[in-house]
Parts: structure tokens; sequence; C-alpha cells
């Protein structure tokens, strides 16, 4: 993982928060649920048990009828980094660090943005870090859960509401799209799938035979890799994309595929640029 | 299914490397992948399990598998159900000894049968022979079904010494070899007498050459003592020499330090034979030889020493005076007889005794006597009675001995003989004149010579072609005869005329592992001497056989050469890979980036 291209990144950078209210402690960003704040979200009936120092006066002189005005808190919203700690992230050394450095980008960025950064690690055994602790949570994890995504998040504490959620993962695996989608973006205002590929994922180079040894159960299948065979993975890689891109925007999410090969930098500027916003657009 | 050239199956064991290679290329490169849920195809596919099923549905190796049985099948020459190209052919020699006569050029009839029967195999693309030679006894040289090569090879190291016989039989037995619709090539050294007489299914065919022919006609061997006498009888026939040199060697025998040769110029009859009668002293084996000629088989002898085998003859004690008289003086006049120990009566030995006693003849009489003059009954044929006159005879007997009558007179029987061989004389000789007629001395040579036909052995030392083998055995033993061709078992006992034998050569008689007797069996047969009738023909078979149909058979079935090269191309078509930069590969290499 290269911590140095991060904290070089992350002074720039803020994450792209969805005009929507959040949830959380209190902060700069919107609340969904009436506070006390100065801006005005919404009028409403009374109804008993209201705060009488909510009343509109002035409606109720207007129209004789109590109406109560409604203000949203403003909270700092949490967001939580969840990564996918299967054994197929580590298919290779630069796709396990790629993952971790969008994780960790996300998080720091998130921090210095003055949000609550959550770290979940949904690996063979959960890890939950906040904060600072992120960093070190992230060098620490091992990607050696030897089931996909959807069988990991069980092992996970239950996903809080939160104000962002963006899951690190290959994505690679059998499951209900749409119904993990689902599963990922409930509580959340909003969803960043970041899909982290390593070049053999999006483009196998083949060879003359092989015994393919799936990375997480072991399985093989003997198969000869010709032209055909790798023509079908592509065809077949390519819907799955499509699956997950749709559940995902089906979700009120993004689907941001990464390839591992290229630099943190590049990819935020590139495919990740709709999580990760220059820090002067806010 | 069968395979015209087996040896081919030993391709198959290039599946031993490919399997392997199958295997170790598997275990060689085993690539992790992210998701092995993208690479499986819509069918279910052989995941890791039991060797044996990926095996089965490995394409690339089954088509590698395929084109390597393919090769194999083709080098094996397959033939497969009704396809199947097996050709049968039926090959008879003629045995008999014309066809090592050479030919004008020296080449002898049973080289061009040699040729011509390869040349008949190969242009009939025959699969199986079987090979027969003709003969007094027909013989197989190779088979039944046989490949060609070694029915060839049989054929190669055939010598064709046989006896003049009819090939008949022969050709009977190659019809039934062959199998309905079948033919057989007959191949000799002469046409047909009769064409029509030929089996339908044969084709005749004569290689032979009419040519003059001087022979020996026959040969015998006769040693007396230290003297042997030999005779031999020799015949022109055709366009022959008028005159030729007969030259006899007569190597050295164990009492002499050299031997003799001696060179005999006869003359020799338009039509007949000649005889030539030659004495040695001890002499070993006596080699007679006649100059090369067209057939020179037939001028070459080889005798070996043929000594008389006496008859050993002993007198029991208890003879009467007369009787003892009158016996010792025929012994002492016989031929071939020999006097053995007194009083002896060991196997082989001829013992003579008066009645009463367990000797093979009893000669005297016992009881009242009575005497007739005639007339005399003799069982009629009987070997012991032959020339035995007894007109004029008085003849005294006594009580009737016991056993078959074989001479009697009114109620009393003269000579019988029992089941076991003995004979009874019922003779008072003091009383009778029988022993000074001629019927004594023939009774009591005839009693030498059955005592001579049984003894064991060969009763013939020399014997010629096509003669048949006479031999006695005694009961209670085992016997082969052990000649050139091999040895064969002999049953039987007693006098025993077995087949004519099939080649010359030295044959004994062994009991249960001894030699007993050797006879020798020249190679002399004056119908096979006599070339002139020889000519060559081809005589079609008059039915159209079965091998008609396929006349123009396929060599080597082209399928499996077919199977061969689409199993490749299929293996090719499903192995092959693009070039890097063909849109099939790039296509592949983007597809899952965007």
């Amino acid at each position: 993982m290269d911590a140095a291209a991060v904290a070089r990144l992350v002074p720039g950078l803020a994450l792209a928060l969805p005009r929507v209210p959040h949830r959380g402690l209190l902060g700069e960003v919107r609340a969904t649920s009436a506070g006390s704040a100065l801006e005005l979200h919404d009028f409403r009936a009374y109804q008993p048990g209201d705060d009488l120092r909510q009343v509109d006066w002035n409606a109720v002189a207007r129209t004789g009828e109590l109406v109560l005005r409604i203000r949203q808190d403003e909270v700092s919203p949490r967001v939580e980094v969840v990564l996918d700690g299967s054994r197929s992230m580590a298919l290779s050394p630069r796709k396990a660090a790629c993952a971790r450095e969008v994780a960790l980008l996300t998080a720091e960025v998130a921090a210095r943005q003055g949000l609550s950064p959550t770290l979940l690690v949904a690996g063979a055994r959960p890890e939950r870090a906040q904060g600072q602790a992120c960093r070190a949570a992230l060098e620490a994890a091992d990607f050696d859960a030897r089931d996909g995504l959807p069988e990991s998040l069980g092992r996970l504490p239950p996903l809080r509401p939160c104000g962002l959620r963006v899951v690190v993962s290959d994505f690679l695996f059998e499951a209900d799209l749409p119904a993990l989608c689902a599963r990922l973006a409930r509580g959340a205002s909003g969803l960043f799938l970041a899909q982290v590929l390593d070049a053999e994922d999006l483009d196998p180079a083949g060879g003359d035979g092989a015994r393919l040894v799936d990375s997480e159960s072991g399985a093989a299948l003997e198969e000869l890799l010709t032209d055909e065979v790798l023509a079908a993975y592509t065809r077949r890689f390519a819907e799955h994309q499509r699956g997950l891109r749709g559940a995902a925007l089906r979700a009120r999410g993004a689907l941001l595929t990464a390839r591992a090969q290229d630099a943190l930098g590049a990819l935020v500027a590139g495919s990740l640029r709709p999580l990760f916003l220059a820090a002067g657009a806010l | 299914m069968s395979f015209g050239f087996p040896w081919g199956l030993l391709a198959l064991g290039a599946l031993v490397p490919l399997v392997a290679a199958y295997f170790l290329r598997r275990r060689q490169k085993p690539v992790v992948v992210s998701a092995l849920f993208l690479w499986r195809r819509p069918s279910p596919r052989a995941e890791a399990g039991p060797r044996w099923e990926r095996f089965t549905r490995e394409a690339s190796l089954l088509l590698e598998v395929l084109a390597v049985v393919a090769a194999a099948l083709f080098l094996a020459d397959v033939r497969w159900g009704d396809s199947a190209r097996v050709r049968h052919l039926v090959l008879v020699v003629d045995g008999s000894l014309s066809m090592s006569a050479r030919g004008p050029d020296g080449v002898t009839v049973l080289e061009q049968v040699r040729r011509e029967a390869a040349a008949r195999v190969e242009s009939e693309e025959a699969t199986q022979v079987t090979l027969l030679a003709s003969g007094g006894t027909p013989r197989m040289l190779a088979g039944p079904e046989a490949e060609p090569s070694r029915a060839l090879a049989a054929l190669e190291s055939f010598l064709a010494q046989g006896a003049d016989h009819d090939p008949m039989p022969t050709l009977i037995w190659a019809q039934e070899l062959a199998g309905a619709g079948r033919r057989v090539a007959f191949f000799t050294d002469v046409p047909p007498v009769n064409a029509a007489l030929v089996p339908a299914s044969v084709r005749w065919t004569a290689l032979g050459t009419a040519r003059g022919n001087v022979a020996l006609v026959s040969a015998q061997r006769r040693d007396e003592g230290p003297t042997a006498t030999v005779t031999l009888r020799v015949a022109r026939f055709g366009e022959a020499p008028e005159e030729v040199d007969v030259r006899v060697r007569a190597l050295p025998g164990a009492g002499a330090k050299a031997g003799t040769e001696r060179v005999e110029r006869v003359q020799l009859p338009e039509e007949g034979t000649a005889t030539v009668r030659l004495t040695f002293q001890e002499a070993g084996d006596v080699e007679v030889s006649l100059p090369d000629d067209a057939l020179p088989e037939d001028g070459q002898v080889r005798l070996p020493p043929a000594p008389m085998r006496p008859i050993a003859v002993a007198l029991a004690q208890g003879l009467g005076a007369p009787e003892q008289t009158a016996l010792e003086r025929f012994l002492a006049v016989s031929p071939e007889v020999a006097r053995g120990a007194e009083g002896s009566a060991t196997d082989g030995v001829l013992v003579l005794g008066p009645p009463g006693t367990d000797a093979r003849v009893t000669v005297g009489a016992g009881g009242a006597p009575r005497t007739f003059v005639g007339p005399f009954f003799s069982e009629k044929g009987h070997p012991l009675l032959d020339d035995v006159q007894l007109a004029g005879v008085r003849w005294t007997a006594g009580d009737n001995p016991p056993g078959k009558p074989l001479v009697s007179a009114g109620d009393a029987v003269l000579v019988s003989e029992e089941a076991d061989g003995r004979v009874h004389v019922n003779v008072d000789l003091s009383r009778s004149n029988v022993q000074r007629v001629s019927a004594w001395p023939v009774l009591l040579s005839n009693l030498v010579r059955e005592a001579r036909r049984t003894r064991e052995g060969f009763p013939r030392r020399q014997l010629m072609l096509g003669e048949p083998l006479p031999v006695v055995t005694l009961a209670g033993a085992r016997y082969t005869l052990v000649g050139p061709g091999g040895s064969r078992p002999v049953f039987g006992a007693g006098e025993v005329t077995l087949s004519p034998p099939t080649g010359p050569g030295a044959y004994s008689l062994e009991r249960d592992g001894d030699v007993v007797d050797t006879a020798q069996v020249l190679a002399l047969d004056a119908r096979e001497s006599d070339l002139r009738e020889r000519g060559s023909a081809e005589v079609p078979a008059r039915e159209a056989g079965e091998d008609d149909a396929g006349g123009n058979a396929p060599g080597r079935a082209r399928w499996p050469l077919v199977l061969l090269l689409a199993a490749l191309v299929a293996d090719f078509y499903l192995t092959r890979r693009e070039t890097p930069g063909a849109p099939g590969a790039s296509a592949a290499s983007t597809g899952g980036a965007s």
C-alpha cells in the first residue's frame, strides 16, 4: 500500500456526498432529523407533544391553525468504508494494495472533511475501525476469506445508517446482485461500489492450457485457454458488469471500476472521479 | 475386425506419452482466478474430481487419442465387418521328386513354383495362406490360414522328394480348407491328363519342361560276411546319353584301411534298364552317382551296410534221435540261420523241441502211432504250408496236438498251430519218410521265414520311394518311427505296414527310446525320373470363385487415414490461437475494462 501517495492526494480531495439529509453527530451537514438549526426545512401541522417553540406564530395568525416550523439538524455524517476481505482481492499484490489505497483514501478524505469514517473489513475475521485506527486496520487486513462478499457481510456487525457507504471489492462472485446492492444501500444516503480489478480479471492472458483454480473456494476447472474460451470469458464478464452496474443504479448507488495496475492518482482523476471531488468544488 | 499387419498396433504406444503429457501439462500450470464462474460454460463441465472424468471430457485429448488410434489402425491394416479384407489363398505344391528337375535354364521347377506362388500371393493380396504339399500322405507346410510371409518361408525351405502319387486327395483336402466358393491353386510340373477330372475350383498351373533323363531306378546292397554286393538298375528316359559312367565309391568299412572307387560305363537301351552288379570287400557306406542331368537327385544314392540278420535256432533237449538228426541236417544247410545255445529258450530264438515242452515248434509224436499215406488235407493259403507238397509221403502221427489243424489226415491232426503262434508237427520220423522228401525242408524253411517275419524291426532295409514301410513290433512296447521328417508313433503289434515315407533318408525304429533297427528309403522312383511327359500348362478353375468378386479389392483401408486427418483438423481448430492483433483478441482484452 502506497500510504505516501494517499497522503499526497488527501489534501486536495473531498468526498462527493449526496445532496440529501444525513444522519450523524452534530456537524455541518444537514441531517434527516428535525433539529434546531437555523435553516428551515419544512412546515407541518402541530401534533400533541411538539415543541411549542417551533410553532410559526405568524402562520397561526394568518391561518388560525397551529403550524409548526420544522428545522433540520446539521450533523457530521458517518462514512462507512466496507472492504471486501476475500482471497480474490489478493489475486495479485497490486490488486490488494490498490484496494487498501482506495479504502484508506476514502477514510482519510472523510476524516479531513470532518466526517466520521468507519472501516469494516469483511474478512474471515471481521474488523471494525474508526478514525485514525483505519490506517492500522487496513495495513493489518488479511484477504483471507474463503467466500465472497455476500457471505462475509453476514459475519460483520449490522451496517448502521450512515451518510455515505463505500464498498471496496472486486464484486467477482456469484450472487443476487440487486439484493446485495439493496442491502448495501440500506441506511446509507449514498452508495459507491468501488470495484478493484486486476489486469488478469479484465484481460486474462490465457496460455496453452491451464488448470483454473478459484482463489476463494479452491475449486478447479480444466480448461484449454483457447481464443474461444477467452472470448467467452470476456462476454460473461461484460454481462456480469452490466448486471452489477444496473443493480447499483437501482439501489441509487454508483459502480466505479478501478484498474489495479493504474496509479492511485490516475484512478482518482479517472474512474474514481465520481467519488472524489476536488476540495474546492464543495 | 482383423488386422493385416498387427505390428502396426505398436503405434498405440504413443498414447502413453500423450496421456502423460496431458496430465503433466495440467499439473504444471495451475492458474488462480478471481471468479471461476466466469470461466464456466453453460454446459456443466468437469471440475476438480476424478482424473478419469476429466480425461473423458477433455475434447482435445480425446481428439488426439482418436488420431493416434486411427493412425495405429491404418498402420495395422484394419479390416472391419463385411468390408474385412480377409483373403484366404490355398496353395498346393506337388511334392513329388520330379519337381526338383532342372529346366533348360538350370532353374528347378520348385524354384519356379516359389516365384509363382509369391507372385500369386501378392497379386491376389492374400492375407492368409494355407500351403499344402501333395504326396502319398498330404502334408500341411503352413497354416491353416498362416501369414503369407510364413507360408512363403515354409515353401522356401520345402524340398520336393516325394514319390509319384495322385494329387486328387490333396486337392480335395485343399478345397475343404479353402471353403465353399474359394479357389485352390495347384502348382505342379505336368499338365493334367484329363482336365475334366480336375476339381472345378482348382487352378492347375504346370511349370515343368519335358527333358531327357538317366536315372537309377533301383539300388540294392546285400552284405554276406565281409562281401557287399551292390546291384544297380540304370534307366534312360527320352533324349539322354546312350552311355553313362556309373561311379560307385565304397567307403572303408570297419576292417578296411582304404575305400574303393569304381566307374562302370553302362550302355543304356532305348527302352528298358541296364543292370550293374558290383562287389566290395569290407566296405562301409557305398555311394553311387550318375553324371548330373535334369534330375540329379535320382542319380545319387548312398547305401549303408545292410548285413543279414540270421535267425537263431536252438534245439531243446528231449528230442528223439531221428527228429534231432533231421533238424540238424536242415539247419546245417539253411542260409541265414544260426545255431543258438542248446536248450535255451530266450526271446528271439526259434526253439525246436519235443512235444509236451514250451518250445515254439514241437516235432514228434506221442501216443499210439498211426500212419497215413493220404489223402492229406492242408489249410490252403497258410504261409507255413507254402509249397509244401505231401504227395507220396508216409506220415506216422501220434495223438492229436492242441491248436488249430493245419494239416490233417483222416481224424489225425498232423500239423497244428496254437493261438500264441506255437506250431506242433505231429510226426514220428522213425516211422515216416517226411524228412526224406522236399516237403520237409520246405516246411522248416517256412517256419524260419515266419520267425524272421515276426522278428522285431524292418523286414526290408532298403526301400524305394513310395513303397509302404513294413515293420514288426512286439506287443507291450512303445515304438516310434524316426525319419528325416520327424518322428511318429507306431501303433499295433506284430507285422505292421506303415504308409510310404514322405521322403528319402534313413528311418529308424525305436522301442522306448532305443534304436531297434534302421532302414534306408532311397530317392528312386522310376515314374518320377521319367520327365518326358512334363510340361507347362495353365488350366483355370472352371468355377468362378468368390475371389473374383474381390479381384480389384482396394488395398489398405483408407477410412482410418480420413479419421486421423479429421481428428487432427478438429484438434487444430479446437486449440487454435489467433494472433494478438486479431479483432477477437483485442475485444477480449478490452471487454471488461469499461
